[in-house]
This record gives structure tokens, sequence and C-alpha cells, in this order.
């Protein structure tokens, strides 16, 4: 197998989520936006490398695919529980920091339980900007949980872990389209353009945006066509000169593809804007719980009938 | 079609554009070799990258990637797929040749339409999805159980196919987890496709996902317990066919960036048809080119540690393989284990009498390794190098395998042969010819039957131990003591070490 490609997700697959009792679509799209956006947080926050976080972007997308999402907590609950105390709500599961922490192992940049278990209790705390675009200044001061809080997460983060595994059949490879895409601005001598830094910094942020996108782009196309489609988008916005011809031929990208991710890269922070809180707007701002989520599931039942 | 298409933005300075195209003619070639050197760079990198991701080096700080999500807003058509644009390329398909395929060259981009670049970026990989359960075979024998390990053959019921089935190590009471050194097996075992390297099937859970097992083809063999049984030692020809196969699994595993790190006879499979598949990548990992400096120096079973991992290097390459190399290959001729110390000290202290004490212009870079600061050494005798040595050990050795052998038990890592050296190395060209696969003897599979042999073979370091990435502590083996003139340490070589 290349190490260059990345298992694709298979037509079922996509099926799948569309079938009887999965989630409403734009609900599914909602979560996978705001806990992708949370794993970048927390990698920011655990000072991990950007490479290091995609991949666990990417390993989420993909688990996603197989595992029902409302499976497992997206995130560490750490506000009161918003639902009656109960069973359920307590196996309640943390895929967003389980998953980054299974990539960080795998790298050389390994992060404890307890250092997630601290980065995401902030994060998803009163006191945490994640989310919040109001008020920033009024936030009330951050206080860490009590120590019972991580003795429950860390054997949640675990079982966690080995459920992820098993749901990818223990495929943790994941192939990143950065070092790619600026290979890719050098062979097309962009890097002669005034503004190629620019240029390569503007790709980049169309590859890490692209791994928050509700269409799952990592796990439906392949790296090198993610890394044409988000240099044509870069030299696109800076008004760079493009060879007249079908360059991304040259790296095996057909214009079908190419506009089909053109269009997808470029429309997430529109539809991030527009549509992310109307799905499931939260009840303290902050990240979607899962509470949130059953509490629109339940208005919308509730409207019907 | 073959003339090159007008630019769209050299109208403005089309004089210029004219004169610059005579030179940009003259220029394409160049471009486009570097255009292609640079793909296959990236590829090179790639492999590497996607193995190695704290080698990579991001260039987006973090703070930056949130902040740039925010794009400009464009106008609607700006958001559209590209426009459809005349075809320019259409060469590609007619150009047999790749070298003379088309550059289109404008305003400094410069583009390589060749065949081979195509090629190159055709990428597949299988899709992913859930685990099966272990419930989808059966038991048939205990191959090995050991401390740690377990190793069964089984049966796939729905197909009847024979497997091996390995069961993970797994400690409940790790607390870090799912230990990393299991799925770097995985993942270095899905990556590999090799014929002398054991193919995973597929990875297999027990009920509540406490137990994972690895699906390995089944092999009849391991070469230590055929060592171990076998009346008569190995045909010089035979040796040579498992050498050759030893060697080609080793430089596709080195070509690939990964380490081994744990060769020896135990791992290595034979089938009945003599296929040799290097098998046990728990301790194996990727490094990139150069290696990383953190590596651990806590790898390899003792008897096949190359010396400058028990002196403490700070960091190590594909050499260690190769040594281990040697040291397997000694075995193959005596059916014995060629260096069996006792202890780290010990074993150093058998390997410098066999190999010979190192010297400045053997080992240049010798005293600089973190323990043989520790050690006084004799002079070495005059006119004693490892081959004399060897040669001496080995006398129905040829010359050109007392050389090969000799070469790979060199004390300096830069002096051993790379596995792809190994694989040009005279010894093989000369008669007895290596033995053909097919011809090679069958051997009464113990892992057909009952259980295998347990030896007393030393195991890998940091088994089940919750093997850090640190280093060995000298400070716990007790050096004074083993060096304080104990006899045994008094070996062939007619010295001692000793601690200063
Ligand atoms: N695919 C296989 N087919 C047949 N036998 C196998 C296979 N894989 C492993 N074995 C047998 O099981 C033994 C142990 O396997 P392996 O070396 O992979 O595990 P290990 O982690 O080293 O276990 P241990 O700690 O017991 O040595 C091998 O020496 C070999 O005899
Ligand atoms: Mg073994």
């Amino acid at each position: 197998m290349s190490l260059l490609a990345n298992p694709l997700v298979t037509s079922e697959q996509l099926f799948q989520r569309r079938s009887v009792g999965a989630l409403p679509i734009e609900i599914q799209d909602a979560i996978f936006f705001a806990t992708q956006s949370l794993t970048q947080a927390a990698g920011i926050l655990l000072e991990l490398p950007q490479s290091v976080t995609a991949q666990a972007n990417v390993l989420l997308a993909r688990y996603w695919l197989v595992e029902n999402m409302m499976a497992d907590e997206f995130s560490v609950r750490t506000l009161l529980p918003l639902l009656p105390p109960s069973p359920e709500a307590n196996r309640s599961q943390d895929v967003s920091a389980a998953i980054l922490y299974l990539t960080a192992k795998l790298s050389s940049h390994p992060r404890s339980p307890r250092e997630l278990s601290a980065i995401y209790s902030y994060l998803l705390s009163k006191s945490s900007p994640f989310f919040r675009t109001q008020q920033l200044q009024n936030l009330p001061k951050y206080v860490p949980p009590p120590e019972s809080h991580y003795q429950s997460f860390r054997p949640r983060l675990l079982t966690l872990e080995s459920r992820i595994l098993a749901a990818l059949s223990f495929n943790t490879h994941v192939a990143l389209p950065h070092p790619l895409a600026i290979t890719y601005l050098q062979s097309l001598d962009f890097f002669c353009h005034p503004r190629r830094e620019a240029l390569a910094r503007r790709t980049i942020a169309y590859l890490n945006t692209a791994l928050l996108s509700p269409q799952l782009l990592y796990t439906t196309h392949q790296p090198h066509a993610l890394a044409v489609a988000a240099i044509y988008c870069a030299a696109r916005d800076l008004g760079a000169k493009m060879p007249e011809c079908e360059w991304w031929e040259v790296f095996d990208v057909e214009r079908e593809e190419l506009g089909f991710l053109v269009v997808g890269m470029r429309s997430v922070e529109g539809w991030a804007r527009e549509r992310l809180m109307v799905e499931v707007p939260t009840s303290e701002g902050g990240m979607i719980t899962r509470g949130d989520v059953e509490r629109v599931l339940r208005e919308r039942e509730e409207k019907r009938g | 079609m073959s003339a090159r298409p007008k630019s769209r933005w050299a109208d403005d300075e089309e004089d210029a554009a004219l004169e610059a195209q005579r030179k940009r003619e003259k220029e394409e070639k160049k471009r486009q070799k570097a255009a292609e050197k640079a793909r296959k760079l990236a590829e090179q990198q790639q492999q590497q990258a996607a193995r190695q991701p704290q080698q990579q080096s991001q260039s987006q700080s973090q703070s930056q990637q949130l902040e740039e999500k925010h794009h400009s807003t464009e106008e609607d058509d700006a958001n559209g797929p590209p426009a459809k644009r005349r075809r320019l390329s259409p060469e590609r398909e007619s150009t047999a040749t790749a070298t003379t395929a088309p550059v289109i060259a404008r305003g400094g981009v410069t583009v390589a339409v060749t065949n081979d670049d195509r090629k190159l970026l055709r990428f597949e990989a299988p899709p992913f999805g859930r685990s099966r359960s272990v419930e989808h075979y059966e038991k048939l024998n205990d191959i090995e159980e050991g401390a740690y390990g377990w190793v069964a053959r089984a049966k796939e019921s729905a197909t009847g196919k024979v497997v091996a089935l390995k069961r993970l190590k797994i400690d409940a009471n790790d607390r870090s987890g799912f230990p990393v050194t299991g799925l770097r097996e995985i993942q270095i075992l899905k990556d590999c496709e090799h014929r002398n390297v054991v193919k995973l099937l597929e990875v297999v859970v027990g009920e509540g996902l406490d137990s994972v097992f690895l699906v390995l083809e089944f092999l009849e063999h391991d070469l230590k317990s055929i060592l171990d049984s076998m009346p008569s030692p190995f045909l010089t020809s035979e040796i040579k066919t498992l050498l050759l196969q030893l060697a080609s699994g080793v430089s596709y595993l080195h070509a690939h960036h990964i380490l081994h790190r744990d060769l020896k006879t135990s791992n290595l499979l034979l089938s009945n048809r003599g296929l040799l598949k290097i098998a046990d990548f728990g301790m194996a990992r990727y490094v990139g080119d150069p290696p990383p400096q953190n590596l651990t120096t806590l790898v390899v079973t003792l008897w096949y540690r190359a010396p400058e991992l028990l002196l403490g290097t700070p960091k190590y390459g594909r050499e260690i393989d190769l040594w281990s190399v040697g040291c397997i290959f000694g075995e193959l001729l005596t059916r014995e284990p060629l260096l069996q110390g006792r202890n780290e000290v010990d074993q150093l202290t058998q390997i410098f009498s066999l190999c010979g004490l190192p010297t400045d212009e053997s080992w240049p870079s010798f005293r600089r390794l973190p323990h043989a600061r520790h050690l006084r050494l004799p002079p070495a005798p005059k006119g004693q190098t490892t081959f004399s040595l060897i040669r001496a050990k080995f006398p129905l050795l040829t010359t050109a395998g007392a050389s090969l052998l000799a070469s790979l038990l060199s004390l300096d890592p830069a002096k051993r042969p790379t596995a792809e050296e190994v694989l040009q190395h005279e010894f093989f060209k000369q008669d007895p010819k290596p033995k053909s696969e097919a011809m090679f003897p069958t051997f009464p599979s113990k892992a057909g039957q009952e259980r295998r042999r347990r030896r007393e073979t030393p195991n890998a370091p940091g088994r089940g131990q919750g093997m850090a990435e640190g280093g060995l502590d000298f400070g716990s083996v007790d050096w004074s003591g083993i060096f304080a003139g104990r006899d045994k340490e008094e070996r062939g070589g007619g010295f001692s070490l000793r601690m200063v």
C-alpha cells in the first residue's frame, strides 16, 4: 500500500449516514464541524504540531463513518449534565479527546491522559472562549474540576481508544496533503511569485479548513487531489497567475474532481457562519453537547406532533 | 496542437515574451528535469513524512491555523469549478517517451507533463472498517505460549484457510492504554508487501475488546526450531538461499524506512517450500534518514544486539539489523547462537573476543560512545582483524563467506554492508550456488502438530515491562562486579574488560 494514500469511504458507509435511525444529516454536520474544531483547539492548547492534530481529525471522520455518532459523547462532559443523570449519561465518552490522545501517542509528541483531561475540561468550561463569540471579557474565572473528574475521565478515554481502534480495524495510517501541497507549489514555480509565502499559507489554510468540512473531504478524496484543490483556491484568492493549461492533470486530478473540491473547500466558512448555530443552538454557548442534540430532537418532535 | 498556446498574461509584454521564448525552450528540459526531481523527492519525503509527523516541517504555525480559516468572501462565480479551458495537454496520451513530453512554461510557471508523473500519483488503499471477531477462527493448536506471547495455528471457519493467530500483549494495568508497540507492529505489517515479510491478513478482536489478535499467514516452521532439531547442519547452498532471502526482506524494510530491531532465528519463519519470511515486528518502527536522536537502545534480543547499542549510542540506524544478520549467519553455520552473553557486559566481552578489540582505526568513533568511557581495554594484538579472527573460528567457510560474515560483524557500524550490498556479495556468486527454494529439504513441522519447544533464549528487551523510549541505565548493571577479575571473563581473546 502506498504511504501517500488514504483509505477512502465506501458508498455503503456514506449511505449509512442517511439511513433510518441515523441523526438528521444537518445535525450530524453541525456535530462534525464542532467536534473537529474542538480537536483543533485542544491540539493548539496541548502544543501538538498541526500534523498530529490533523491526523486526529481524519481518524475522527473515519470513525464516525463506522460508528454511530450518538454512541459516545463528542467531548468531555464537564458541565453539570444537561439531562437528568442516567447511566447513559455517565457512560458518555469523549471521541475528540480519545482520538487526539491516540494520535499523539503514535507520534513523537505523546500527551498523558491527565494533560488531555485538563485541556478538555477547560475548553468545555463556561470560562472558555471556545465557540463563544460574545462577552468574551465577562467570562467567569476558570475553576479546574475536582480530581474525581480525572478519575472517571481516564478509564473512559482508554475504553474509547480501544473502541476507536477496533472500529478502524487498527489502521491508524493517515496521509496528509500539506507537505504534498508545498512540493506541488514548488514544482509549479509558484514560489517565484512575489507573494509566495502568502500563497503557501493560504493553501495550508484551505487544507486545514477542509478538515472541518462536513462533506468529509479527507475521506472522499486522496491527499494529492486535496493539495491541488487547495492550491487552486489559494491562487484564485490571491490572484496568482496559474498556467493556462489544465495543470491539475499533471497531478492526476480531473476537472470534475477539482471542481467538486474547490466548491467544497470554499463553502465551509459560509456554511459554518450561516448554519452551524442554527442547526443545534447550544443552551449556554460553547461546545455542542449530546444534551443539546437531544433537546433539539425533542423540540423537533414536539413541533411535529 | 504542438504550437505553444498563447499566454493569457504575456500580452502586455509580448516582445519580451518572444525574446524570452528562445531562452525558455533551451531551459525547458532543465526545468522539466527539476520538476520531475522535485516530484520524486516529494514522493520520498512523503514516504518518510507519512511515518514521521514529528519530522514534518509544517510551514504553518499553530496560531495561524484558526485565524487563516477566514477566507475573503468572493463573488459567486469564484466558488464555481474552474472554468473549462482549452485542453492543452493531449500529447500526454500519445507520448511514448516520457522524457520528451511537452513542458508548458508560462509566466514563470513550469509544468512537466509526463506519463511517468501520472503513474506516480495513482494511489490506492483498502477501505476502512470495523475489525471482525476472533470467533471467525477456530483454534487448531498452540504453536508457542511464552511468558507474554501466544501464537496458535487456527482455521478460518468460513473458508477452511489455515492461519497463525498471534495475540497482542495488552497489559490491562497499563495506564497509557493500547500499547504503542502493538500499534506500530500492526501498522508496519499492514504497510509491508514483500515475499520475505510475513503477511498480516487482518486484525481481529476478542469479546469486550480486551484481546486483539493478528491474523498472519501460517508458515510451518521458525528457523530456531529447525536449527534445534536438525541432525546435521544446513549445507552451504542452503545457507546462501536463506541468507539471500533474509537480506532481501531486510533490504525491503530498510528501503521503506523500517528498522526491525529484533532479528533472530526464532523470528524468521520458513515454509515447507523453503520460503523464508521475517516475522515479529513487535520492536519495529519507522525511522527517517537520518534517524532521530531519541530512539531507545533497549532493543534487539541480547545475543543479537550490536555493540554500539550495548555501548549506549545516542543514535543508530539500519546497521543494527545487519549486525543481527551477521549473528544469524553464524548461527546457521553452527546451529548454535553465535554470541550467548549472560548480560550486557558479558555480551560485549564475547563480541570483542570474537571480533577483536576496537581500535582507533577499526572503530574511530568508539571512544565517544557513552558507556565506552567506562571501559579500559587492553591494547589490541597487532595484525589481528575481525576477518582473521572469523577466518580462524570458521575454517570451513570460504574466503568470500568469511569476508561477508566479518563485514556484517564489523564493530564499527559504518563498516557494515547494507542489505542491498549483502545481496550483491561475491559469496553468493561462487559455488556452491544457492539452492533453489523448491529443492529445499522439508522438516517435520512442530507448529503443525504440537506446541513448539519452549526455548531458553533470552527475550527481546522490555517485553511486557511497559518499555519506555529511554535508554538502558547502565547504573543498574553491576559492571564493577563483573569486571572484578572473575575468571569467567577471561575468554578466548585472553583479556578482560575493566571498569575505570
Ligand atoms: N505466521 C506464523 N506462522 C507460524 N508460526 C508463527 C507465525 N508467527 C509466529 N509464529 C511462531 O510463534 C513464535 C512467536 O511469534 P512472534 O515472534 O511473532 O511473537 P513474540 O512476540 O516474539 O512472542 P514471544 O514473546 O513468545 O517470543 C515464533 O517464533 C514462531 O515460532
Ligand atoms: Mg519473537
